[in-house]
């Protein structure tokens, strides 16, 4: 079982990927802490007794699913928003996910300010980062639960619901992806 | 997945790993407080034990009382239900040699020549009876 210090140094350890994670997916950042939180709590409500080995796994899980929801709700309030349209506008409008945002964001930090390379390599990170958003959801989700949060082929089918042939498959076409587009954007790794 | 890919899929780690580093101080507030949230709502852990009022009295009597309940009260399940159990097997017991006893009585009245009254109103044994007249 996991003791209450155990559990605590797991969500430090992961709690900025697993944000990462979620605004890769969701786009936005306010609704990317809220998955997280929710995430967080269903962990600990639900899964609090569970040993230390399994709570990376099970943290994947219900990340996974949260988004999922998210993405549900989301689709619901876009159904009533449609109907409504022609009566109160797009709300919307704002909320709309700008690829410079991202972008501007990091030319703005402190460390980016400091010199030229390090304003060179955070648009590098930037551009990462737009390009790793624009892949498919379950290629998303399938190289970054293997290549960022460390999960073997097994855990990454386990927390997808797939087969391990599945996550190869997804791993391997991200991969390629990933490589044409930041090739095409004149970034080599 | 060969060489090449994967040294691709570890320096793209690399990079999200550095773009971790860099996040806003809000958000990383943001994230701490849901994590101490998460964390004073960790499900806890209770040793099985079954519903019962534990029933404490003072002195030793109450350890007595109290380490004996348990025992009693599993008893005060089981000892009715074989008392019932018995009660009606012995019922059952009792009319089967009430029955037999009748009969018995009925046979020995026939062989001794002794009719018993129950014993005309066999609508056979008249009929018997009339020819027997005739």
């Amino acid at each position: 079982m996991a003791t209450d210090k155990e559990l605590s140094e797991f969500l430090e350890n992961v709690e900025r990927r697993a944000f990462k994670q979620a605004v890769y997916a969701v786009r936005k950042d306010e609704a990317a802490l809220d998955i997280v939180q929710d995430a967080m709590i269903k962990l600990a409500e639900k899964y609090g007794d569970k040993p230390a080995a399994e709570l990376p796994l099970l943290f994947q899980r219900i990340l996974q699913n949260t988004i999922h929801d998210y993405f549900r709700r989301e689709k619901v309030r876009g159904a009533w928003l449609t109907l409504f349209s022609a009566i109160g506008g797009d709300g919307d409008e704002h909320e709309g996910f700008d690829v410079l945002e991202s972008l501007e964001a990091e030319l703005g930090s402190p460390a980016a300010e400091s010199s030229a390379d390090k304003v060179e390599r955070a648009q590098v990170l930037a551009v990462i980062e737009q390009e790793i958003q624009k892949l498919p959801a379950r290629q998303r989700e399938a190289f970054l639960m293997r290549y960022w949060q460390d999960m073997d082929v097994a855990e990454t089918a386990a927390a997808m619901g797939c087969t391990q042939g599945s996550v190869k498959t997804h791993c391997s076409r991200a991969t390629h992806s990933l490589a044409l587009a930041l090739r095409a954007r004149g970034i080599t790794l | 997945m060969n060489t090449r890919e994967l040294n691709f899929a570890y320096k793209v780690r690399h990079a999200l790993n550095e773009s971790t580093e860099n996040l806003p101080a809000a958000t990383v507030d943001r994230l701490a407080a849901a994590r101490k949230a998460a964390l004073s709502r960790k499900k806890k852990t209770w040793p099985l034990r079954v519903a019962a009022t534990p029933r404490i009295l003072a002195g030793h009597a109450g350890n007595f009382v109290g380490s004996h309940l348990s025992w009693l009260a599993r008893m005060g399940l089981a000892v009715p239900l074989v008392v019932v159990a018995v009660g009606l097997a012995g019922i059952y017991h009792n009319e089967q040699q009430r029955r037999i006893r009748e009969t018995a009585e009925i046979d020995a009245a026939v062989l001794s020549d002794e009719l018993p009254l129950s014993a005309y109103l066999d609508h056979g044994f008249s009929t018997y009876l009339a020819k027997r007249v005739e």
